[in-house]
């Protein structure tokens, strides 16, 4: 705890050292179309200050910590003129931004200057910088959470996979600061390596129109952007500190940036955050083993005129997570055993310690990129280098708990370069090409048959896409096509070597339009195609899956586990055809946004249970990599009721079905129905504070009623027993019916106070308010133990 | 801590590939791994199970193993068969582990020698078809922890092992039914009352037994 205490006192030190104005004005206020249809992701700056912000999912935006004065507020869209407007602000003011099409100046839209990498996309929603505050101290998966339409895939407290309209893993790409993220994304509890507070909001876009980041995008883009950097000389800075009840967990993050006195264009920014956390416990009893450390850095420095751009960007992502020890079984009986257990096997009192199993994994990042613009047009290039290193270390004998069971590097270049033209008077064209170099090496010395063979993959693709800029729409269309090699060197279950050698090739397409309609209403919509080619594992995996015990094998292996040439099996690569809708309508004082989609993945890639093996440790699930036709129709809701000024009320839903068309079947692991509502209460100014609120969210998640059959481990075994094999008919199943309804119950509260040099955010939340004892369908963990409890998190945030 | 160590460890190779950024921005077009993985050897894995009865007093010893040559792959375990043990005899049942996948040269084929040296944190569990033995008499201890089982070998904390158990078979009447072996990793877990229920299971495997004049 002492560490803490220290930790918390340097960040109010560091907070209170730093000289400042006194500041406390906010700009508030919404951005709007010249139908008064509201704007979402617009780019909003103050010209006095550094650093910008997006519009909210309903418009809004606002400036926080503003001394008295003469500022000037810069709106840009891409489609619309710039906006700029001058105004005086004493303690508060309020603009709303009429943003104008732009039909002429199109190629003026400087696209750098725009956060988003998103400008083709047409159905997105944002989680903003408030929305960030709220969920500080949260992985990046959990934070996502809040969205309508995205869920996570769980392992336990700490490990959380972003699921977007239920699809996940390598079909949901993220891109941080630009860059694909490329780790080791096949494994469900293997969660994105990013630190949350380098965001300054995070975009997700639902269809697969972001065409130029790759094919693979079956479900959508995430998209983590920075703050913009400061091109004037200037301090500024903020200091995150976040504690938690549960799993006593501290968080501090902080981040100094500035620029160069004498050198205009020039910016830098530093970066860091530090969590520590123990074990988490439910209402009932402590989840042993569930701890995370981690400890992130990132720096970033760039040069702007206004004809070109320079930046270069560091970061280095590092944690290491414990996973529940009673998740630790031999077989399908311990499995049994451990599913009827309760609290699970292992468990003990609180500590910080994090045993086996658990996992440590380390990304580092570094990114060249620029632009320049000509009369011509616009040309950027992007270089990134990652180095991911990832060990997961289990319960094991002959003393090798403390080797790792699964110990892998992978290295990845990126080299992307795209070039813009404005063609007509409302057309742009957008062409590019892009490369990946990756090698996946085993490190040895794991004294286990690798999971997954060694690597190296080349991948080149090239695209163009056009856009058309009508009075009261934009559409766009766009073309890709990509290559991409592997060479493959592994070893059987049997230990001996194999290689292989193959390549995938193809084109994917999209096309979308945005439509504006009269009252406040607009339309967007996007149907496309795309392909993903099959990930190594997914071809290859051969062994023992962390958790319940069973055995995964890949696609290319036959029955007897030797590896089959891919000319010679029956697979294809996935493919997608998604269509997806959002229409938003603003009354006066009513929001609401629609977004029905359906996406249909032929030769959708996933784990079936293929049946039970008799092996020297007892009998052993197994599943093998499947192919087979699933169909993902939903839809998400939401709403925003502005009821009086200070109120507002917030439902929302989520809803989606998802089938297995070859079984006439349903899939595991798919996110019930869920519906949020959301009471908030602001109060702008409480004497000398500021942005007074008071929230409460009431969540209710549905029983997964589309789901496959239940077999238990003990009925598996009886089957076994009788020389039956209740799995042979291909029918998926889980090894446990899918956990009842429940409801949680959120409340929070927060408050600004700007003092002399700087100000202070507070924050009070309590999540699980009625310690609700519940598990969740798409945790992992499900079938040992309950979801944790009560948890109260304290948050202060100092900016300066 | 011992767990820094790799942490460390991967730091250092960071910055090492973070020391050359430009030179695999050069390798980019043309670098790819030509050299084979390095073979693992698999110290933990069992793929034979061999049991041996040898008479206490003198006599052939009668050997049963069960092997699972692919080790994790989809190749079932076979049991070979059945164990034919004499009436009225006492036995002493030495259990040994073997790693098929590596050459019976290598240091780690054996894999009874793991056991032994982790004997605190694993204990080998049995169960048999009731009233086989004079002694121990009942059905074994899988079910129940207390019901008997003669360990001939205990652990530093002075628990039972397993790998040598003695047993005794009735006189008179010809018997059969089926005999099973279960190792139980127990770390931090094995104790005076952990039973099958405790820990993860390292071996469970089952055969025939006979018991003739």
């Amino acid at each position: 705890m002492t560490n803490k205490v220290v930790m918390l006192f340097v960040a109010l030190h560091l907070c209170v050292s730093v000289v400042a104005q006194p500041c406390r004005g906010v700009l508030t206020g919404q951005v709007l179309d010249e139908t008064g249809a509201l704007i979402a992701g617009a780019s909003l700056s103050l010209k006095e200050v550094s650093g910008g912000q997006l519009s909210d999912g309903t418009g809004h935006y606002r400036f926080k910590s503003l001394c008295n004065g003469r500022y000037t507020l810069v709106a840009q869209f891409i489609g619309y003129q710039p906006f700029e407007q001058t105004i005086t602000l004493t303690d508060s003011a309020a603009l709303v931004v009429h943003l104008v099409p732009d039909l002429q100046r199109l190629e003026e839209v400087v696209i750098e200057e725009r956060p988003l990498n998103t400008e083709h996309a047409h159905n997105v929603v944002v989680l903003n910088e408030r929305d960030l505050e709220k969920t500080a101290g949260k992985t990046l998966g959990e934070s996502l959470k809040e969205l309508p339409g995205v869920s996570t895939i769980q392992t336990g407290p700490g490990i959380f996979k972003p699921v977007i309209h239920g699809v996940h893993s390598q079909r949901v790409l993220i891109l941080n600061y630009g860059i694909r993220q490329e780790g080791q994304q096949w494994g469900a509890d293997h969660a994105p390596e990013i630190d949350p507070f380098i965001a300054s909001n995070i975009v997700v876009i639902k269809d697969a129109s972001a065409i130029k980041y790759g094919s693979d995008a079956l479900g959508g883009v995430i998209v983590v952007n920075p703050p913009e950097l400061p091109t004037k000389a200037g301090l500024g800075g903020s200091m995150n500190t976040v504690l938690q009840s549960n799993g006593r967990s501290g968080t501090v993050s902080g981040t100094l940036e500035g620029g160069i006195t004498g050198h205009d264009g020039w910016g830098w920014r530093v970066q860091g955050t530090a969590k520590r956390a123990g074990d988490y416990h439910t209402p009932d009893y402590g989840l042993t083993n569930t701890g995370v450390k981690e400890l992130n850095f990132s720096a970033a420095t760039g040069y702007h005129r206004d004809t070109y751009g320079i930046e270069a960007f560091f970061s280095r992502f590092q944690t290491e997570i414990g996973i529940l020890k009673g998740t630790s079984v031999g077989n399908v009986d311990d499995l049994g055993a451990a599913m009827e257990r309760q609290p699970p096997q292992y468990t003990r009192s609180f500590r910080y310690d994090i045993g086996e199993p658990r996992q440590e994994v380390m990304h580092n990042l570094f990114k060249l990129n620029g632009h320049l613009n000509t009369s011509r047009g616009i040309l950027r290039m992007q270089y990134g280098f990652q180095n991911n290193g990832r060990t997961e270390y289990d319960i094991r004998f002959g003393g090798l708990s403390s080797t790792p069971i699964l110990d892998l590097i992978l290295n990845t270049h990126t080299l992307e370069t795209e070039w813009e033209v404005t063609t007509g008077r409302s057309s742009t064209v957008c062409v590019g090409v892009t490369g990946m170099m990756q090698n996946n090496n085993n490190q040895p010395g794991t004294k286990r048959i690798p999971l997954i063979p060694d690597f190296t993959t080349l991948s080149g693709g090239t695209f163009a896409i056009i856009k058309f800029q009508g009075e009261h729409w934009d559409a766009d269309f766009g073309g890709r096509y990509d290559y991409r090699h592997y060479d493959v060197a592994g070893y059987n279950s049997k230990n001996i070597l194999y290689k292989a050698n193959i390549h995938f090739h193809n084109p994917s397409f999209t096309a979308g339009a945005t439509v504006r309609l009269p009252r406040k209403q607009s339309l967007h919509l996007n149907v496309s195609t795309a392909w993903r080619p099959p990930h190594v594992a997914e071809l290859y995996s051969t062994g023992k899956n962390l958790g319940t015990g069973a055995y995964e094998l890949g696609l290319l292996l036959d029955t007897a586990s030797n590896v089959v040439d891919i000319r010679r099996s029956d697979f294809n690569v996935e493919q997608a055809f998604k269509g997806i809708v959002t229409y938003r309508r603003d009354w006066q004082d009513f929001f609401v946004e629609v977004t029905p989609y359906v996406n249909y993945i032929a030769n959708y890639i996933y784990l079936r249970p293929e049946g039970v093996l008799r092996q020297v440790a007892g009998p052993a699930a197994y599943f093998r990599y499947t192919q087979t036709d699933a169909l993902f129709t939903g839809v998400d809701i939401t709403g925003q009721w502005q009821l009086a000024k200070a109120w507002k009320i917030t439902p929302r839903a989520s809803l989606l079905r998802v089938t297995d068309e070859r079984q006439h079947d349903y899939l595991v692991f798919i996110p019930s129905n869920r519906f949020d509502l959301g009471v908030r209460y602001e109060k702008l100014t409480v004497s000398r504070w500021k942005d007074f609120f008071i929230e409460s969210q009431v969540r209710y998640v549905l029983k997964q009623y589309n789901a496959p059959r239940a077999i238990s481990p003990r009925q598996l075994l009886d089957a076994k027993a009788q020389g039956e094999n209740p799995v042979s008919d291909g029918r998926n199943f889980d090894f446990q019916v899918a956990p009842v309804s429940y409801a949680l119950l959120n409340v929070s509260t927060g408050i600004s106070l700007p003092a002399e040099k700087l100000r202070y955010d507070f924050r009070l939340g309590v999540d699980n308010v009625l310690n609700t004892s519940y598990r969740e369908y798409t945790n992992r963990l499900r079938y040992f133990a309950d979801e944790i409890g009560r948890n109260f998190i304290f948050s202060m945030k100092c900016i300066f | 801590m011992k767990q820094t160590s790799i942490f460390r460890s991967h730091a250092v190779r960071s910055l090492f590939y973070f020391a050359l950024p430009l030179a695999g921005a050069i390798t980019f077009v043309g670098c790819s791994d030509d050299d084979d993985p390095v073979k693992e050897d698999v110290p933990e894995l069992i793929t034979t199970v061999e049991l041996t009865f040898t008479p206490v007093g003198g006599g052939t010893a009668v050997k049963a193993t069960a092997t699972d040559p692919d080790g994790e792959g989809t190749d079932e375990l076979k049991a070979d068969g059945p164990i034919a043990l004499k009436t009225g005899t006492v036995y002493t049942l030495d259990l040994k582990l073997y790693n098929g996948l590596l050459p019976e040269t290598d240091e780690e084929y054996d894999v009874t020698k793991e056991v032994e040296d982790e004997s605190d944190e694993h204990m080998f569990f049995f169960s048999w078809t009731a009233d086989l033995f004079a002694n121990p008499t009942g059905d074994g201890n899988i079910d129940n922890r207390d019901n008997p089982v003669v360990y001939a070998d205990l652990d530093e904390n002075g628990l039972p092992v397993g790998l040598t158990t003695t047993w005794a078979t009735k006189e008179g009447s010809s018997s059969n039914g089926a005999f099973r072996v279960v190792l139980k990793h127990q770390p931090d877990l094995k104790s005076a009352t952990s039973g099958y229920n405790t820990g993860e299971t390292d071996v469970d495997v089952s055969f025939v037994i006979n018991v003739a004049e």
